[in-house]
């Protein structure tokens, strides 16, 4: 009994925060007042809300910029991770326990050491600001990962697979286009996803290495609009804003969740 | 039949690490060493920038700040993340219980700021539901607590949701035997459950520990380490004497301090999991 007394006591406190966002970014932009902050308001508009983020901060272009990023960067992070990782494990690449290491190790460094060098780098070969520059990063950033869980998963995998293939006549590179991406989609999906998400919140690489609007991610943006709150953007406008971008994780998450836990299990085998 | 095209299959992930990765992380290192404000050439100066760390009064209260994160990560959003775990694990419509805490997760860093700077800003929601008059953003170290909370707010989910997998992993043999033993919930908890728990927790406990040492988003959305400079954490001194200074040389020395005391941070805390 005490414990449910507990729970249901640290849960409303919990609640209360997200009560007040649901509330207030679905009320009429102009009618805030801290003072009544708790009280619903009897207008729903929190489409209203979103849509004039959007035009106001140049939001569009920042959104259509992290799309981008997040699906494009993790799928060739997960092919080029899954490819190292088949050459390593089936190909028997030789001294492949110092490659992957090596490939692994990337993931060590926290992202202040990287910061200065790319920063300097981009503006010299002219990626700085640009969607391209923000896609290399992000996809080198992914392929340890991807690596490692491939690797894992691969070693799992009958050889004889690779030996029936090969003996037809396949290419190493169709045996592994073919047969061993798509057997490995689970795993590939976990990782994915995982990616997706720490792309689509990522906040300093963006706010280094971008200026303009348009390669500007999501939430570097966002950030900036909301030292704008004091210099007036509604609150409800922001507090909109915040929830709507937030959706995408949480709806690829729930949507693919079963098959996540599934890739992950597998990939720690 | 393994074919001979083998190492260009490797190339793509090889040189995209080493050339985003390890290359700028051997940079940082070099540039540490030197002056540099990104126009005029980098210029050797030796130890110069960690002689300057050691007597900096703004990195002090940025370490100052660091530890408050670290032992306060370690309190609150693990240790109320285990508490919630264990109290909801086993009972009936327990993953209900749980909902409230799992929903803040969803936010980013930048959704958060949305969310709190109305709750925290001097006319706002908090003062007015304490009845206080407290400046939550302004006053050190109140502003790196108030901060803390508010991570607090958003992390405790999946710190609970790992532990609850944890807790429900652990054989039930064990607990029934203690229970017949007459075993108290506490005397439970304490002497079965927490032992056979412990790899996991070790897990959770360091991803908490390397991730506090490296707290960036959250103070740079909410406050963005100031006023002043009283609510830096490392991460932001690093980004502040970078970008905002372009004192490139210094805030490399603070990244490559950042990434000792990670990496040192680590390594004990690894070797003394290892040894028990």
């Amino acid at each position: 009994m005490i414990r449910r007394a507990v729970l249901v006591v640290l849960g409303l406190v919990w609640l209360g925060p997200t009560y007040l966002l649901l509330v207030n970014a679905s009320r009429p932009a102009g009618s805030y007042d801290p003072t009544r902050a708790w009280a619903p308001s009897a207008d729903f508009s929190l489409f209203e809300n979103f849509a004039r983020a959007l035009e106001s901060a140049d939001l569009t272009q920042s959104l259509a910029s992290t799309a981008l990023y997040a699906i494009v960067s993790p799928l060739l992070g997960v092919i080029i991770g899954a490819l190292a990782g088949y050459t390593i494990v089936v190909l028997r690449l030789r001294h492949g326990f110092f490659w992957f290491i090596l490939i692994f190790g990337g993931t060590v460094f926290p992202s202040q050491m990287l910061l200065v060098p790319l920063f300097v780098g981009y503006s010299d070969a002219g990626l700085y600001d640009s969607r391209l520059g923000m896609i290399l990063v992000y996809t080198a950033i992914n392929v340890p990962l991807a690596a490692f869980v491939l690797r894992n998963f691969y070693s799992g995998v009958a050889f004889s697979i690779f030996e029936a293939a090969r003996m037809d006549g396949a290419s190493t590179w169709r045996v592994f286009w073919r047969i061993y991406l798509p057997i490995s989609l689970s795993a590939l999906t976990a990782v994915f996803i995982l990616e997706f998400t720490f792309i689509w919140n990522d906040l300093i690489f963006g706010l280094t290495l971008t200026q303009t609007a348009d390669v500007r991610p999501v939430m570097t943006a966002i950030a900036g609009l909301m030292t704008d709150v004091y210099a007036g953007t509604p609150v409800p406008v922001g507090l909109a804003a915040g929830l709507v971008v937030s959706l995408p994780t949480v709806v690829l998450f729930l949507a693919t969740q079963r098959l996540f836990a599934r890739g992950l299990s597998l990939g720690s085998v | 039949m393994l074919g001979r095209f083998r190492h260009g299959y490797v190339a793509p992930a090889v040189l995209l690490v080493a050339g985003l990765l390890y290359a700028p992380f051997l940079w940082t290192a070099y540039l540490s060493f030197t002056r540099y404000d990104g126009l005029e050439p980098a210029q050797w100066i030796g130890g110069h920038n960690f002689a300057k760390l050691l007597e900096d009064p703004a990195l002090l209260t940025s370490i100052r700040n660091t530890l408050i994160w670290v032992a306060g990560t370690m309190v609150l959003p693990v240790g109320l993340g285990l508490l919630v775990a264990v109290l909801s694990y086993d009972i009936r419509g327990g993953a209900w219980f749980r909902v409230p805490f799992l929903l803040p997760y969803a936010l980013s860093g930048a959704g958060l700021a949305m969310v709190w700077s109305p709750i925290l800003s001097h006319d706002g929601i908090a003062n007015r539901l304490l009845g206080v008059d407290t400046a939550f953003l302004q006053e050190e170290p109140v502003n790196t607590v108030a901060m803390l909370l508010v991570w607090t707010w958003q992390q405790l989910g999946v710190n609970m949701l790992l532990f609850v997998v944890g807790l429900q992993s652990i054989p039930k043999a064990p607990i029934e035997a203690a229970r017949l033993d007459g075993a108290g919930s506490w005397a439970l908890f304490r002497f079965v459950i927490w032992p056979l728990m412990r790899p996991l927790t070790a897990v959770v406990v360091g991803l908490a520990l390397v991730a506090s040492l490296k707290t960036f988003d959250i103070v740079w959305v909410l406050t963005q380490g100031g006023p002043g400079r009283n609510s830096e954490t490392l991460a932001v001194t690093m980004y502040k004497e970078t970008f905002v200074a372009s004192d490139y040389g210094y805030g490399s020395a603070v990244a490559v301090m950042l990434t000792v005391v990670t990496g040192l941070a680590s390594y004990l805390y690894l070797k003394r999991q290892v040894a028990r």
